[in-house]
């Protein structure tokens, strides 16, 4: 095997990284998938900041319970489906 | 000596719907897509509450109370809708993050620099407003498998079992998930900033 082709085999590309680097959110990975990371990451800003902006999506998701908060009507109960429930629980409570 | 504050209490289900019912809706909208569904989800959600509101004890507002409830029918409504939906066919997905990337596997389309972290501008409502956006114009399967996760905080484990997937697919999911998202938050929101 040529050194170019030997490296390649222990290297991951970007496209590799990306996957593994989302993986690793949701699992551990085995300790050479982690080393190859790494290693790619010390040479690769591009995948450096794509890592980056997925530890950011983490903390953001966990931050919010917006889609409660929304300030947009078009998702407010509609007044039919208001009182239905209203007369469901009253019907429930008596 | 430490002034007692007062626990959150329940106000009487007659209020619940006009002081809740909003919020859930837009909650339950955020998960299933199908409107009638999730009125339905409300309506489950305040008779759960009216059943069990011995159990409230305060320790959160009723708000969170009834989310938590919220959240449980959610997931029973994907549990018992999984058996309608095709098989995974990852394959068949129009979602696939390989455009990205060029023949040699490096970035075609490069993450740009985001010039503000936005976890710093949490109150800017902008951004979460484009956030919440952007997971909802997710493909659905990939949005529902991303806020169980993310939002939600449960393990891809528990998740399996709710959608009925292998662990290999909502690992693939979740990453077609983040891929999407990052790209329409640098889209929308970075070019804002």
């Amino acid at each position: 095997m040529t050194e170019a082709r030997w490296m390649k085999h222990w290297m991951f590309n970007c496209k590799d990284v990306s996957k593994k680097v989302s993986e690793s959110l949701d699992r551990k990975l085995p300790f050479h998938h982690r080393a190859m990371i790494r290693m790619h990451l010390m040479m690769c800003k591009f995948c450096w900041r794509f890592r980056k902006q997925m530890l950011i999506l983490r903390e953001i998701s966990q931050m919010t319970d917006l889609p409660g908060e929304s300030l947009d009507p078009a998702f407010a109960l509609s007044a039919e489906a208001r009182s239905r429930i209203k007369n469901v629980i009253n019907s429930a409570i008596e | 000596m430490k002034e007692r504050v007062p626990e959150p209490s329940m106000p009487d289900p007659d209020v619940w719907v006009d002081q809740y019912g909003d919020y859930l809706h837009r909650f339950a909208l955020s998960r299933v897509k199908d409107p009638s569904v999730a009125e339905e989800l409300v309506q489950e959600t305040f008779l759960a509450a009216l059943r069990s509101q011995e159990n409230f004890q305060g320790r959160s507002s009723p708000r969170t109370w009834l989310i938590a409830i919220l959240k449980h029918k959610i997931i029973d409504y994907y549990r018992k809708k999984r058996h309608e939906e095709p098989r995974d066919d990852l394959e068949s997905f129009t979602d696939s993050p390989d455009h990205f990337f060029n023949e040699k596997g490096s970035w075609e389309i490069r993450p740009n620099k985001w010039s503000t972290n936005p976890t710093k501008v949490y109150e800017q409502r902008e951004f979460m407003e484009v956030f919440y956006r952007c997971v909802s114009e997710l493909p659905e399967r990939l949005a529902r498998t991303f806020m169980l996760r993310e939002m939600d905080g449960l393990s891809t484990e528990e998740i399996c079992k709710i959608l009925n997937i292998t662990a290999t697919n909502c690992w693939v999911i979740l990453y077609r998930a983040r891929m999407n998202l990052r790209q329409c938050l640098e889209l929308r929101w970075l070019k804002l900033t």
